[in-house]
């Protein structure tokens, strides 16, 4: 064990580093890279309920924008320091690139914690926030979204601020915000969806048809919900889903071997992806332990639900038959059980690919608000269809063509792509 | 002269508003010596004057027959309820005079008439008749002068006071003549001494006297004598003071003597509450103002009021009487119901909802939230109506009941309550439940339990007693019935096994149990099938759950529910009310949507009307299907959309198709309610001078008060004395920020993550690795008897360097969460008091204390907790490489025994960890939870007795068992009523043995579930949990094996039958 504290920061440098070394990339680009290009630090004194005054610490970091406009959420934490928000601004930059969106990443932070504020307080934390940086973001430069204890609230809150001292509507400032207050439809199930279509080009390009999969979901929330249902369209069928009973305090997953049933199971499903256990027996759902999902007899395995819930010692539960795993999770693999996969060559769909969805949703609400002209969901999911299927070939191309593990080519891609743009642009 | 007729007049007039019979009688002198007048004249005079000078002027008329002429009032006619006195001259009658009332009045001295009053009518019977015998002797006598017309008092006017009172009420003469020669003797009249000794043995004119101070037969002081040293006491009043004095004095008197019949009947302990109710309703209807009481005779009346009615602890007097009116029991006894001779009082709730309206109502003026509350409809029965009952239906056997072993009384419960529904209750009783039906109508009610017990100071029977729901549907007889039933259930729970054994605990079993019931309608509207309040909680005036540093202990809390209030009373553990603190409603416990929809109200408590049940039902599809008829849901939900979670404007919610999320976002921000409460908190615990608890509902318009009481602490959350003297070896850690209330016992072992350690790690792999291991610890350690200590906060997610990643499910078995804040640098970090599973905390009361050791006046035993022997690689070997940055501590084997208690108490902001005999009273904070220890102690000790019985009794050669240990609670003697005895049996038997044993042991294992049943009312599906091990697990230490012979928490070996011969 080191006595180095483990910093986020370092750890995303030494993530950029590995690949960097790999591309063989000159010194001035990775030293522009490794670290942001622009940091804003500055204080919020902000007037409280009491009439007291508190002076808040806030970030903004910029990491690259080679590629387009910074892009990215804005946290209040009790806890934030700048190595996070520096280490999160870097994998928005690749996030985006790998997604091949038109835009660079940044991340911005307030040290506090919504517990110990009212709205109103943090209603005036958002806009002292805007009044100092308001210079340096918009929709041309930088693009806030919601993030950690943030909402759609909160942007709503900011892009009005952002708006009153520009003297004009810019709703392309601000992403994340409501429908109907400059959101975008389609936003629920881009990121469930968004995995699916990179998982249907995986199975194309491993010559399966969809129809003659089965699969496994671990989790039953937002993502995993319109996963399901996107898989069993294009034909697939999913045999057992896992998730949380808040009740006992611990996961079940449900199995049904010729197919669970996507409008059954969401009618007794709360709304935080609990599905009754009672009312799933009484529709003829095997009740099996959470653990269950991974040990099944499917072809794709889809965990979206928690991180490093693929871990070392139950990596060996995954049964021979499962070709390809999409992570529809953040992290859901750990790098032991990420290193087994590799040897036994399945195909993973890495979560920085599979689910970015969610950020490319972000940007076509972005160009919708900059027009001021707002989709139909067809058009925003046609749209994400292709963005996905277009990601997700360069990164399959550029695993084969290379000989890469595919979280090895995605990388790889993403860190080429911003590269590349900055030397175009002459920067390095 | 015209002045002093003016003083006459002055007199006799405030005489009319306080002594009407004088003034009457006065009257009626007056109109029958006017000898302008013709007879008829004075006769319709007479039946004038008449009806005021009786009780009930407005329903009094009269009538004078003389010979064949009739005088009467318009409103006269024939009445049941009258009387009569004859008129005569010479001794012979030549009429009557009668008096009646036109409608029922109380009961006093003869039929609704007082004996004064009869008195008095024979006076004027015999003025008439001396007027008329006057008047006869003038018509034959002509021109002679008459005589007999009184002449005032050695022609003073207050001569013609005494003269009144004379002929009229002689004890009251006597009892101002005493006053006044008290008067004389402080204003220091020499005189008045020796008038004063003469006066000491016969001022009891109307009784006999009691007191035999010599041997000797008293001499009986007779009437006039007494008449006679009145009028020598007013003669030397003459002397002494002025006219005006003596006339003022006279008159304020007299005034206090109005309200001696009442304070009279209240004095005297024998007098049942029908007469103390008949008594003031006559003071009531007599239209006596208190105000014309003298400030003690009031005081004195409102306490004995409080004392027979209410409650006779001095707090609680000490407080009402400076709140209620007389008029306030005036209203109280006409929804008083009481057995006939009862002597009971309305009991703990009634008391306590009584004066906290009360309070509210003085003081509503003061504050514009206060104005609107309101107190829904209630109905008293007494405590002794529950005596009635059991001696009425010969159950008095049930009052020993108490005394019985407590699985005893567990077995009989059922019967007791079946008894109890099926006895009767006395006549007045039901007359009296009639009576409340009526005046109820049709609205559902709540029968609440009242008891004497209930609410007490310092004992909070939350929930022991019953409180029943009736739909309160059917026809008068139905309705009737079901309330009888319920109140007889609610008698019967004070027979329970549950309030049985909290008052042993609590050395309160003696204390005679009286159970009185309220009778409330409750609050609500009808909506569809059910009936339910639009929002209903509880509201205390001390917050001792904050979720944030910013809010204090005295900005209180609101457990705020849709529907009826009982989800908020209790902790369900599996649903959530919204929790708010009045004084910072913009803190709030869950701060993103997604915290927010987890912590969610998700059921409705309603009752439905059709099939006359209280039911559960889920507040979505209720809203979905009855949210357009529910007032004021509006106020109660806000609407998610596309991950966005906002309060609805008003008329803009779709109830059938939006997706609701109870919030009271609405209620909360756009009405007073917080405010009111606020309000209502405060100035309850400002005049009651104890923090209160309140209940409240509301149908969607106005907030009604239910129930309020001192805020008595629950077992978990009462202060905690901290001690002063603690040795240095056996403190481990204290604190003295943000603490709340509570003790938490009996800590064996303390899972601590080293903060320094923990923001050591390489790894973010390593963090989450030490998530896991304590959810591993979590499950292993037994339950509510470890601590949990770490960094920061926990249940971090994302950058989870500020505390260790867990969820609930990773801790819930902790008796306590602890924060550890340690500064780097000059910056203190925050802790997270919880919050990312603050309310499941709450509603399983895992208790949380933030250490900040860095802090002057603090201590922290860091060698204790870091150098004590490491249990962890040996409990969860496969976090092992963990050991530096995770302590297991074993409490008792590292500090001889000891065990670690956390005392925190609130009102010092202090709270300590320190190591102490778990079986030492003197070492264990004074007269805290005693009883419960050894209570807890009796939960393992027949446990362990009931294994070792098993052991005696198990035949190793028939079941192939080679040894049989005993692990876990039952071994280390910290099993509580819920646990499990846990077994190890070494088997080596043939799989039919193993059926066999398994059953055996399924046998024992029912059995003890029935009698643990017995014991603590916990059901559980059996007692014991038998794991079996094989020569081979015994061989590799593998499974439970590993536990025998080990170095820490060993099984203990079990002593089998005696028929092991191998």
């Amino acid at each position: 064990m080191t006595n180095r504290p483990f910093n986020a920061f370092a750890m995303a440098q030494g993530q950029f580093d590995k690949i960097a070394d790999s591309l063989s990339l000159d010194q001035a680009t990775k030293d522009l890279l490794r670290n942001p290009i622009r940091e804003y630090h500055f204080a919020l004194p902000v007037r409280m309920d009491d009439g007291s005054y508190k002076v808040f610490q806030g970030y903004r970091v910029q990491h690259n924008d080679a590629r387009g406009p910074a892009k990215g959420g804005i946290r209040f934490h009790p806890q934030e320091t700048v190595d996070t928000v520096r280490a999160l601004s870097m994998w928005m930059t690749w996030k985006c690139a790998v997604a091949d969106l038109p835009l660079g990443g940044g991340k911005g932070g307030v040290i506090c914690d919504p517990h110990n504020l009212s709205l109103n307080e943090q209603q005036n934390i958002c806009r002292a926030y805007v009044r100092q940086i308001v210079r340096d973001i918009g929709p041309i430069r930088d693009v806030p979204a919601p993030d950690v204890m943030t909402t759609g609230q909160h942007m709503l809150w900011m892009v009005d601020e952002y708006e009153k001292i520009n003297g004009g509507h810019y709703p392309g400032a601000i992403t994340g915000k409501p429908v109907g207050m400059g959101g975008s439809l389609g936003r629920t199930e881009a990121t469930g969806f968004g995995l699916v279509f990179a998982l249907r080009e995986a199975l194309k390009e491993l010559d399966i048809r969809p129809q003659d999969t089965t699969a496994c979901v671990q989790g039953f929330g937002n993502v995993a919900q319109y996963a399901v249902e996107l898989y069993e369209q294009i034909g697939g069928t999913v045999v057992a889903v896992s998730c949380w009973d808040q009740e006992a305090q611990k996961p079940h997953t449900f199995r049904k071997k010729d197919g669970i049933n996507i409008t059954e199971l969401r009618g007794i499903t709360d709304r935080f992806g609990g599905i009754s256990k009672s009312k799933a027996a009484e529709l003829g759902y095997e009740v099996l332990p959470g653990e269950a999902w991974i040990e099944q007899d499917v072809d794709i395995l889809m965990p979206c639900a928690l991180e490093n819930s693929v871990t070392e010692s139950n990596v060996v539960d995954v049964s021979k038959r499962v070709k390809i795993i999409a992570e529809g999770a953040n992290g859901p693999t750990t790098p032991e059980a990420d290193h087994v996969l590799r040897e036994r060559g399945v195909f993973v769909i890495p979560d920085f690919l599979a689910n970015a969805g969610g950020v490319t949703c972000s940007y076509l609400e972005q160009v919708q608000s900059n027009m001021n002209y707002f989709w139909e969901k067809d058009e925003v999911l046609g749209k994400l269809d292709v963005m996905m299927t277009s990601a997700f070939v360069a990164v399959s191309e550029m695993a084969r063509k290379r000989n890469l593990y595919m979280r090895d080519a995605a990388y790889t891609i993403a860190i080429a792509r911003v590269a590349q743009a900055c030397k175009d642009r002459g920067w390095v | 002269m015209a002045k002093q007729d003016q003083r006459v007049a002055d007199i006799l007039r405030s005489l009319q508003e306080r002594a009407k019979e004088l003034n009457c009688l006065y009257r009626v002198e007056e109109i029958t010596s006017n000898e302008d007048c013709s007879l008829d004249e004075v006769l319709n005079g007479v039946i004038e004057v008449i009806p005021p000078g009786w009780q009930y002027p407005d329903i009094c008329a009269a009538c004078i027959r003389i010979n064949d002429t009739v005088h009467a009032s318009s409103n006269f006619d024939k009445s049941i309820w009258s009387q009569s006195a004859k008129i005569k001259v010479y001794g012979e009658p030549i009429g009557t005079i009668e008096v009646v009332y036109t409608e029922k009045m109380p009961q006093v001295d003869e039929g609704p008439f007082l004996k004064e009053e009869r008195k008095l009518l024979e006076t004027i019977a015999d003025r008439i008749g001396s007027c008329i015998t006057h008047r006869r002797l003038l018509e034959t006598m002509q021109g002679m002068q008459g005589s007999d017309r009184t002449t005032p008092r050695r022609g003073r006017e207050w001569g013609a006071i005494l003269d009144l009172l004379r002929r009229t009420d002689q004890s009251l003469l006597m009892r101002v003549a005493r006053k006044m020669i008290n008067h004389l003797c402080w204003s220091g009249v020499r005189d008045a001494e020796r008038l004063l000794q003469r006066f000491g043995p016969q001022q009891r004119i109307d009784e006999p006297d009691v007191f035999l101070e010599s041997n000797q037969p008293r001499q009986k002081n007779a009437s006039p004598s007494a008449t006679a040293l009145a009028d020598e006491v007013f003669d030397l009043a003459a002397a002494s003071l002025s006219d005006d004095e003596i006339i003022s004095c006279v008159h304020k008197w007299i005034k206090q003597d109005r309200a001696s019949f009442l304070v009279n009947t209240l004095e005297n302990y024998h007098t049942a509450i029908s007469e103390v109710a008949d008594a003031i309703q006559r003071y009531q209807h007599a239209g006596h103002g208190e105000v014309e009481l003298s400030h003690s005779t009031r005081k004195g009346l409102l306490v004995a009021l409080v004392r027979r009615f209410l409650s006779d602890q001095l707090e609680y007097i000490n407080v009402a009487k400076n709140y209620v009116e007389i008029k306030d029991f005036h209203q109280l006894i006409r929804r008083l119901i009481y057995p006939a001779r009862g002597h009971g009082k309305t009991g703990g709730k009634g008391a306590g909802l009584f004066l906290a309206y009360q309070i509210v109502q003085t003081h509503k003026d003061e504050d514009k939230f206060l104005a609107e509350i309101k107190t829904p409809k209630t109905w008293y029965l007494t405590s002794d109506g529950m005596h009635d009952f059991v001696y009425c239906n010969h159950l008095e056997d049930v009052f020993s009941q108490k005394y019985k072993e407590i699985d005893e009384v567990r077995q009989e419960y059922p019967d007791i309550v079946q008894v109890f529904k099926n006895s009767q209750f006395s006549a007045t009783i039901v007359k009296g439940l009639s009576l409340a039906l009526d005046d109820l109508g049709d609205k559902p009610l709540i029968v609440r339990s009242s008891s004497l017990l209930e609410d007490r100071f310092g004992a909070a029977f939350s929930g022991k007693y019953k409180s029943l729901f009736l739909a309160n549907r059917g026809s008068k007889q139905e309705r009737l019935d079901a309330l009888m039933d319920a109140i007889a259930e609610v008698y019967a729970s004070t027979f329970g096994p549950d309030p049985i054994q909290y008052r042993a605990e609590r050395n309160l079993l003696d204390f005679q149990e009286g159970m009185g019931v309220l009778i409330q309608e409750v609050v609500g509207t009808r909506v569809g099938d059910y009936y339910l309040p639009a929002f209903a909680g509880v509201a205390f005036s001390h917050n001792e759950f904050r979720w944030s540093p910013r809010i204090k202990r005295e900005d209180g809390l609101v457990r705020l529910v849709p529907g009826l209030g009982t989800r908020a009373v209790d902790r369900l553990g599996d649903d959530y009310p919204v929790l708010v603190s009045p004084g910072q409603p913009g803190l709030r416990a869950n701060a993103t949507p997604e915290e927010v929809m987890r912590y969610a109200p998700r059921f409705i408590d309603v009752i439905n009307l059709n099939t006359n049940k209280f039911e559960t039902i889920g507040v979505r599809e209720f809203l979905q299907s009855a949210g357009d008829e529910l007032p004021a849901a509006e106020m109660l939900v806000s609407v998610y959309e596309e991950n966005h979670l906002r309060p609805p404007l008003m008329g803009s919610v779709n109830f059938e198709r939006d997706d609701l999320v109870v919030t009271f976002e609405g209620l909360l921000n756009r009405t007073p309610f917080v405010k009111q409460m606020h309000a209502l908190l405060n100035l309850l615990k400002r005049e009651v001078k104890h923090p209160v608890d309140i209940e409240f509902a509301s149908d969607g318009k106005d907030l009604y008060l239910l129930q309020c009481r001192a805020q008595a602490p629950a077992k978990s959350t009462r202060p905690a004395p901290i001690p002063r003297d603690i040795s240095h070896q056996r403190l481990i850690f204290s604190a003295n920020r943000y603490v709340s209330n509570g003790i938490v016992p009996n800590i064996t072992h303390i899972v601590y993550v080293d903060p320094e350690q923990y923001g050591q790690l390489a790894t973010r792999e390593k963090m989450l690795a030490v998530g896991r291991a304590v959810g591993r610890l979590n499950k292993l350690l037994p339950k509510r008897q470890f601590i949990l200590m770490g960094p920061g906060r926990w249940g971090s997610r994302g950058d989870i360097r500020l505390g260790v990643s867990v969820t609930y499910s990773d801790i819930n078995n902790t008796a306590m969460l602890v924060e550890i804040a340690r500064r780097t640098g000059d910056y203190t970090p925050d802790v997270s008091f919880g919050t990312h599973f603050f309310q499941d905390l709450v509603e399983s009361e895992i208790r949380y204390l933030p250490l900040y050791p860095d802090d002057d006046d603090t201590e922290f035993n860091h060698i204790f907790l870091t150098r004590s022997p490491n249990l962890l690689a040996e409990i969860a070997p496969e976090f092992a490489e963990l050991a530096d940055t995770i302590k297991v501590i074993d409490v008792p084997q590292t500090a001889n025994g000891s065990v670690l208690y956390v005392l925190m108490n609130a009102d010092l902001d202090e709270a300590v960890g320190v190591l102490s005999e778990p079986t030492s009273p003197d070492q264990y904070p004074a007269d805290v939870e005693k009883s419960a220890i050894t209570h807890e102690g009796a939960d393992w000790r027949w446990r362990t007795r009931m294994a070792e019985s098993i052991a005696a009794k198990l035949d190793p050669v028939r079941f192939g068992i080679k040894g049989l240990y005993l692990i876990g609670s039952t071994k280390n003697a910290t099993a509580g009523p819920a646990s499990d005895i846990d077994l190890i049996a070494h088997f080596v038997g043939t799989d039919e043995q193993r059926r066999d044993l398994e059953r055996w042991f399924e046998g024992w294992s029912l059995s003890l579930a029935e009698i643990n049943f017995f014991k603590s009312g916990y059901r559980t599906e059996g007692l014991l949990d038998v794991h079996f091990i094989t020569d081979e697990d015994v061989a590799r230490g593998s499974s439970y094996a590993v536990k025998i012979g080990a170095v820490t928490d060993a099984a203990r070996p079990l002593k089998l039958s005696e028929a092991d011969s191998t």
